[in-house]
Parts: C-alpha cells; sequence; structure tokens
C-alpha cells in the first residue's frame, strides 16, 4: 500500500503508510550516508540526511510523509547553508510550566508519568516517536522540545529521563560498510517486511571485521578465529548503553532516570586497536593515543583534544569506546563527560524562536515623519528621520529661515526632593548650587575614572527641582547610573523618568521667535533659561539651547499631544517657508558648531580634558563628585591626544578616516561634513601628540587638512545667544 | 473592548516614599498599579493626596493599553511571555513580553495589558497571530 512518495537525490522514492524516510530508503536499497551501521533509535549519525532544506535531519526518526525532498548527506564536511529567505516564517514558540516533564512514552515513562499525576502532579510526556523530541535541558530547569508545530520551552520541578538504552555500534576494520545494522534495526526493518538476504547475527566475542564488496556492502563477516560468515547483511549484537544524556545535562537533583536508561548495565566494548571511534569528528584510535602520551587522560580532556562526541551524534556512538580507551590505558573506569545542550541539531529558527531583536522605540511623531516621506533610521534606540528627502534643504531652513525637529528621543527626568541638589553635586562635575532656578547649564556624566560616558543639561525648576535631560542613547544608562548612586547615598529624592512619555520638538533657525510668537509664546527664555509656558494650546517646558548653531527652542510636552503641536508648528511656519529637519542635518549643524556627540566623537577613555571640555569640570566646588579624583590625577599628565577640529577645502572621506602626518600615523576623523555656509569641509577627530607637539596640518586620505578649534560655525555664539 | 492598542488616558504616575504610598489613600474607582515601591501607576481621575511634599505626581501620556479576554491572553502570554505570570485574579505583574517590557493587569475576567506607547506597533506587529 502506496502512502506516497518524495524525491531523493533527483530520483523518486516511494514510501508506505507510516514509514519513516530511513524505512523507505531501505526499501529501495539506499543508505542515506553510504555506510554505516544503521540504528534506527537515533543514537548514530548514519541515517542524517537533509530533508525539505534542513540538514542534518535523522532519516529514522522523520516521517517519510512529512517530507517532498530529500539529499544525501555530503561523505565528507558539512551540506551547505540553505539559500537566504528572507519571508521564512518565524519558528513557533510556546511557553510552558509543568510540574513534570517526562522524556519518554515507552512503559517506563508513561508509567512514571501516570504515578506523578496520581500524586496530584502536573505532567507533560514528550516522546519522540511522535513527534516531540526533547533537543536539551538548561538550569532551571527548562526542557526544549521540538515539535512539528514549533519549539516548547517547558519551566518544570522535576524531570523523568526514560529514553532507554542505545546500542553499542561496532569500530572494527569495515564498519563503513553497507548491509550492517544492530538488533534493533533489524527487527524494525523485519516488521517494515524488508527482506535483508543472508544475515549474518553477530555478537562481540564474535566480530573480527567485516569484508565487503566491490560496491562497499558487506560480503562476510571474519571472525577473530579466522573463520568466515559469508552474508548480504549483518546484525551486531555489541550491548547496549544506558540512553541519559539528557539526565547528565540537568543539575543535582533535578532528574530521575527509569527504566532500562536507568536499568541497563553499560557495555564497556573492547577497546579497538585501530580504527574510527568517532565517526562524526573522524577521530580515530591512534589520534587518542597521541592525545593520551600527551596528557590527555581524562574523559573531559580527551573530548577537548580530540573532539570526539562533539559532533553530530553526541556521543552516541564514541561514549563506551572512549571510556573504554581510557580503561584501557589507565586501568580506572571514568564517567561519561558532561552533556549539554543541545543533544540534537537545530536550525537557526529553531534557536531563535521566541528571540527579539532589541526593539528601535517610536516617538509620538513616528507616523507623522513616515507620512511625510522621511527615510527613518534606527538611531539610539529610537527609530528617527534621517532625512525629509532633501538634506540640504532642511540645512537651509535652519540656517536662514526656520525649522522643526522631533528631539523626543533627548532621555528626559525628573529629580527632586531635600537632597536632590546634594544628589546631582556627587553625581555631575558642575557645581549644582550655581544653576538658579529657570536656568540650566550643558553638563557632563563621568564615569568613576574620571572619563566621559553621557552629556546634557541641568535645568532648575524649584530649589529642590530639577529636570534633567541626556543623549537619545544614554538615557537608560544614566538613569541606572543615577538611581544606583543615590540609593547607595540613601538621598531623600524622587526621581522620574519621563523619556517615554514626554515629547520635544526643536524649533530652530534665525525666525523661530517670530514662529513662536505665532503660536502663542510672546515671551520666550533668555539663552540657556527655561519656562513653562502654553505654545499652540499644549502646555510645554521652554528650553533655550543652542545644539545647530542658531537660535533655538526645545519644546517639552506631554507626549499625547506631539502631533497638535508638530501640526500647529507646521502651519503657522509655512509663513516662513519652515521646513523640517532630519538627523542627518542636524549632524551636520551640529557639526559645523562642534557640538560632539558622546559615543560618536568620544571613546571609552575619553576625559574632559582630552575633548577639551574641561571647562564643563569645575575642580573648584568644595564637593565630591563622581570621577572627580581620577580627573584631578589625570590633568596632570600631559595630554598625548585630543579631540580637535579639522578643516579641509576638499570633502573628507568618510568618518573613521586615518589621519597622517607624513609617515606617522596621527589620529582620525570621527564626524565629517561639507559646511554649506563654510564652503568648506569640516570634521571632528582625534589628534595624537608627534614628538613635543600636536602637529597642525595633517594628510587625510590624500586630503590635506588643518588643525583648528572646532567651533567652525558662528565661533562667538551671537546667532545662539541673539 | 479595544482590538487593538489605544493610548491610556487620565493616567498619572506617582514617586514618592513606600511609606507614603502605603499611607495614601487612593479611591477605589482608580486602578493603581504598584510599579516599584517607590512608584505607582494610577488610571483614573478621582483626586488623591499624597503625604508627601516632594511627591511627583504627574499626568502620564506614555502607554498604550488593550483589554484581552483571560483565554485570548493566556494564549498571547503562552507563546510570547517567557516567565510564568501569576493566573490569579485580580493580580498584576510586569515583565518582558514578546521581547518588550509590559505591565499585566488580570482582573476578574478579563487582562489589561499595557506598553510603553514607544513600543505600541512593535508589540502588535509581534504578537499578531
Amino acid at each position: 500500500m502506496s502512502g506516497g512518495s518524495f524525491e531523493y537525490d533527483g530520483r523518486s522514492v516511494e514510501f508506505e503508510a507510516g514509514d519513516s524516510v530511513l524505512i523507505a530508503l531501505q526499501r529501495a536499497d539506499i543508505h542515506p550516508t553510504g555506510g554505516g551501521t544503521l540504528c534506527f533509535g537515533g543514537d548514530c549519525a548514519n541515517c542524517v540526511c537533509t530533508a525539505d532544506g534542513v540538514s542534518y535531519v535523522r532519516a529514522c526518526q522523520t516521517e517519510a510523509a512529512t517530507v517532498t525532498d530529500v539529499t544525501p548527506h555530503p561523505a565528507g564536511g558539512a551540506p551547505p547553508l540553505p539559500p537566504l529567505d528572507d519571508h521564512a516564517d518565524p519558528t513557533q514558540v510556546e511557553y510552558l510550566t509543568t510540574d513534570v516533564v517526562v522524556i519518554g512514552g515507552g512503559t517506563s515513562g508513561t508509567a512514571a508519568g501516570a504515578a506523578a499525576e496520581a500524586a496530584g502532579r502536573r505532567v507533560l510526556l514528550f516522546d519522540a516517536g511522535e513527534g516531540a523530541e526533547v533537543l536539551g535541558v538548561y538550569p532551571g530547569p527548562m526542557v526544549v522540545v521540538r515539535t512539528p508545530t514549533g519549539m516548547v520551552h517547558v519551566e518544570c520541578e522535576r524531570i523523568v529521563v526514560a529514553t532507554g538504552a542505545a546500542e553499542i555500534q561496532p569500530v572494527v576494520p569495515g564498519s563503513e560498510l553497507t548491509g550492517l545494522y544492530t538488533r534493533h534495526a533489524a527487527d524494525v526493518l523485519s516488521r517494515a517486511g524488508i527482506d535483508l538476504g543472508a544475515t549474518a547475527a553477530v555478537t562481540a566475542d564474535e566480530l573480527g571485521q567485516f569484508e565487503g564488496d566491490a560496491d562497499g556492502r558487506v560480503a562476510a563477516v571474519a571472525r577473530p578465529d579466522g573463520s568466515r560468515i559469508e552474508c548480504d547483511s549483518v546484525i551486531v549484537d555489541l550491548g547496549r548503553t544506558p540512553r541519559d544524556a539528557l539526565a547528565r545535562m540537568a543539575g543535582p537533583g533535578e532528574a530521575t532516570v527509569v527504566g532500562q536508561a536507568a536499568s541497563v548495565e553499560p557495555t564497556i566494548p573492547t577497546c579497538p586497536s585501530s580504527g574510527v571511534i568517532c565517526p562524526c569528528s573522524n577521530v580515530t584510535v591512534g589520534q587518542l593515543d597521541d592525545l593520551y602520551e600527551r596528557g590527555f587522560t581524562h574523559m573531559e580532556l580527551l573530548k577537548r583534544g580530540s573532539l570526539a562526541g562533539t559532533g553530530t551524534c553526541q556521543g552516541g556512538v564514541c561514549t563506551p569506546y572512549l571510556k573504554s580507551f581510557l580503561a584501557d590505558r589507565g586501568g580506572e573506569l571514568q564517567p561519561a563527560f558532561t552533556a549539554r545542550p543541545l543533544a540534537r541539531q537545530v536550525t537557526l529558527g529553531e534557536m531563535a524562536a521566541g528571540s527579539h531583536l532589541p526593539a528601535a522605540a517610536r516617538t509620538a511623531l513616528d507616523a507623522v515623519h513616515r507620512r511625510l516621506g522621511a527615510q527613518m533610521e534606527r538611531i539610539g534606540g529610537w527609530w528617527r528621520p534621517w532625512t525629509y528627502g532633501d538634506t540640504d534643504a532642511e540645512y537651509r531652513a535652519v540656517r536662514e529661515r526656520v525649522s522643526i525637529g522631533d528631539v523626543s528621543t533627548l532621555g528626559k527626568m525628573i529629580v527632586t526632593g531635600r537632597d536632590a541638589e546634594a544628589a546631582l553635586q556627587r553625581l555631575y562635575p558642575t557645581d549644582v548650587s550655581t544653576i538658579k532656578p529657570g536656568r540650566s547649564r550643558y553638563v557632563l556624566l563621568l564615569d568613576e575614572r574620571g572619563f566621559v560616558f553621557d552629556d546634557g543639561l541641568i535645568a532648575r525648576e524649584h530649589d529642590d527641582t530639577f529636570f534633567l535631560t541626556f543623549t537619545s542613547g544614554g538615557a537608560s544608562m544614566a538613569e541606572m547610573w543615577i538611581r544606583d548612586w543615590t540609593a547607595s547615598w540613601a538621598n531623600d529624592i524622587r526621581i522620574l523618568n519621563r523619556t517615554w512619555s514626554m515629547g520635544a520638538i526643536n524649533v530652530t533657525g534665525p525666525l523661530a521667535r517670530n514662529l513662536l510668537a505665532d503660536v502663542g509664546l510672546i515671551d520666550p527664555p533668555s539663552f540657556m533659561g527655561h519656562t513653562v509656558a502654553t505654545v499652540a494650546g499644549v502646555e510645554c517646558k521652554v528650553f533655550r539651547l543652542g545644539f545647530t548653531g542658531e537660535l533655538s527652542f526645545e519644546l517639552h510636552h506631554d507626549a499625547d499631544h506631539s502631533e497638535q503641536l508638530w501640526q500647529a508648528l507646521t502651519e503657522s511656519g509655512a509663513t516662513y517657508d519652515l521646513a523640517p529637519h532630519g538627523i542627518d542635518a542636524l549632524f551636520r549643524l551640529r557639526l559645523e558648531k562642534g557640538h560632539i556627540l558622546v559615543g560618536q566623537d568620544t571613546d571609552y577613555d575619553s576625559t574632559p580634558h582630552r575633548i577639551q571640555h574641561g571647562w564643563a569640570v569645575n575642580l573648584k566646588k568644595p564637593h565630591d563628585f563622581i570621577g572627580r579624583h581620577a580627573v584631578e590625577r589625570t590633568a596632570k599628565i600631559p595630554v598625548n591626544r585630543k579631540l580637535v577640529g579639522f578643516e579641509a577645502d576638499q570633502p573628507f572621506a568618510f568618518e573613521g578616516a586615518t589621519a597622517w602626518r607624513g609617515d606617522d600615523y596621527a589620529g582620525y576623523l570621527t564626524s565629517v561634513a561639507w559646511s554649506s555656509a563654510l564652503d568648506k569641509a569640516v570634521a571632528l577627530g582625534w589628534l595624537e601628540r608627534l614628538g613635543d607637539d600636536f602637529p597642525d596640518t595633517v594628510t587625510v586620505e590624500g586630503v590635506e587638512a588643518r588643525v583648528v578649534a572646532p567651533n567652525f560655525y558662528d565661533p562667538e555664539g551671537t546667532r545662539a545667544r541673539g | 473592548m479595544a482590538e487593538q492598542m489605544e493610548q491610556l488616558r487620565d493616567v498619572s504616575r506617582v514617586v514618592s516614599t513606600p511609606e507614603a504610598l502605603a499611607a495614601t489613600e487612593f479611591p477605589d474607582d482608580l486602578l493603581v498599579l504598584p510599579l516599584a515601591p517607590d512608584e505607582r501607576l494610577v488610571v483614573g481621575t478621582t483626586p488623591f493626596v499624597v503625604p508627601d511634599p516632594h511627591a511627583i505626581v504627574v499626568g502620564d501620556a506614555g502607554w498604550s493599553a488593550r483589554w484581552f479576554d483571560a483565554a485570548d491572553a493566556n494564549a498571547m502570554l503562552d507563546s510570547h511571555c517567557p516567565w510564568d505570570p501569576p493566573r490569579e485574579r485580580p493580580s498584576f505583574a510586569q515583565g518582558m513580553v514578546a521581547g518588550l517590557p509590559v505591565k499585566l493587569w488580570q482582573a476578574e475576567e478579563r487582562t489589561l495589558v499595557i506598553v510603553p506607547h514607544v513600543f505600541a506597533v512593535e508589540f502588535e506587529e509581534r504578537v499578531r497571530p
């Protein structure tokens, strides 16, 4: 009764209902790997194939009716990687919790599960024969299972391992022939009605070697006494060993082994004098001998030295022989090596099931940017508009008229309480006591080693209340940093991170004040001041800043009003030919102004002095602060490299380009742009001390560059402060 | 019942000392979720007073939410929640679901799934059947 057919290496192979792929191949007299004993128990790698694009599939444990295209595993090496499929459905995962997981659905496993249920425990039973293949046991314990519908991750209290026993495979000359079967395999094939021809059944004592014919098929068994048995097939019965790898993956006391996996007395085969002990990694007795002589005398060492046991079958075939080898050489029977997940090969999809890439957050204006046709990019953990299509026009809108930009991604935090000022004095290297209510200050955050890890703003709202900002990418780290430190100091303060709940729009350009007046902000704050005001009907914290180098106001507001505010500014801004600007334009604008981007222009060992921000560190303030001692110490050491400005008459090649002074390495560029306003290339970058001095000119990818102060545009700051 | 995430309205964020929060008499018609020992998320408009002069009490527009039937919530969590949320009701739990920070208010017969608004679109995409 035909159950159907599948393609095998370009030919059609018919199968009967209920056949595994291996049984179907055997009906067609095909050995999927070209030779080696077949066990039909999933313990070896002698029947692995590629089924429907998935490699290392065990043909003996795969239902024929579930595959359409099977290709043989290559005789040497690994199968080719499958073509990339961008549209593949993700592998589903189900998370379950139970009291007891039973692995193995035979008599012992079923009985153990029934007993646990009778005791009132919740039980889940997984049986590879039913398609639920346990791949590994992780700390917890957590059991990972592959099923026909996806992966299952089960957290449980106890594991019962009822996986039976594996049959010992032969390691003698001729083991690579076809026509070799374990006892269990022969029974399976017999039940399937497959005639093995004239068979020779041999035990360990009767096995000398296999002899083959010209086609690589066994033709005879040679006994140790020199006699021969001619045959078409050989059934080897060399003993059994507990199939307990999954139990050995579990932590102490987590797993109980029952049935044959517990009761079978492990067979330790006679140590072979030659031949391949580990077919997966092609490890020979001679190689093991060499390692043993070099001191690899323990199971774990021998495994690491030879890679035996690390291949496809994970030691299913070779472990008894490795034990035998070490017992023969050292006189002591050693336990099996540590078992670790995974017990079976998995696809990348199965491995990644339930995993997610870190999500990029979306500001409340995300849909607006997309409607405007912005090219959205992931920057600093957020989706941000890189450009609305014409970066030059966006840039000019800021420099010449007025523009708006979404800066909702800035970290925002309220710190209030009796000890708020004291806490900030210890966190920041500026003298917070001199920031008056209504004023704000640019600040660095230093770690204990005095290195800059973030920057932002401190705005004082009241005596005991501050509003802090951080970089978009550094807000989470800064929050953890502040919470950890203030908790350890037992400060009487309250902290609330408002990054995700507040939007912020930067209104910038020489006509910014005009636009804001049109939408209701009549009395904007002075430079570095801030106030609370209603703008276009939306209550805003208004900050006067200058990141772009132009007159700039940041409007921080509840995020549910972002679209309303953006829309009002856009409509009123039409009078001034307003255009929104994206990050590409913003980065160019700030670079012209010489404003650093922490993380892009700084490194992990950037001190305030190296980035020429010593002015942001107040060593005269009578308070200790994080990084103070390091800054004081490093300030005594001559700076051997520093962040500087570069300018050139031709464009710089790229960010990261190396700077040279003759044949000497002189640094590299961290930010580059062509300045339309200045009609020259500008860059920030690191400059090395060469000899006694820093060079005043360098060559970058063939472009001659001058070393200059980094505030290229409006160095007096009259435009931003005006 | 919303079929997709909607911005959660009438939400307050309260930060104060654990002692002051414990002493606060929140009206019964408010849903008060303990995000941290010093922090509450309050859904509703009825006024309340926190006995702490430095308490932060601000409106918070940073959340999206969606009600699920209990059965639908359990099915969604089985597929996307790698930890075991409490099954008793009412209860509150928070942790990663579908790789995103989520808060679960398990009411008597349904579950309110609360996600930071900045991840609402991502959450919908990830849990979509």
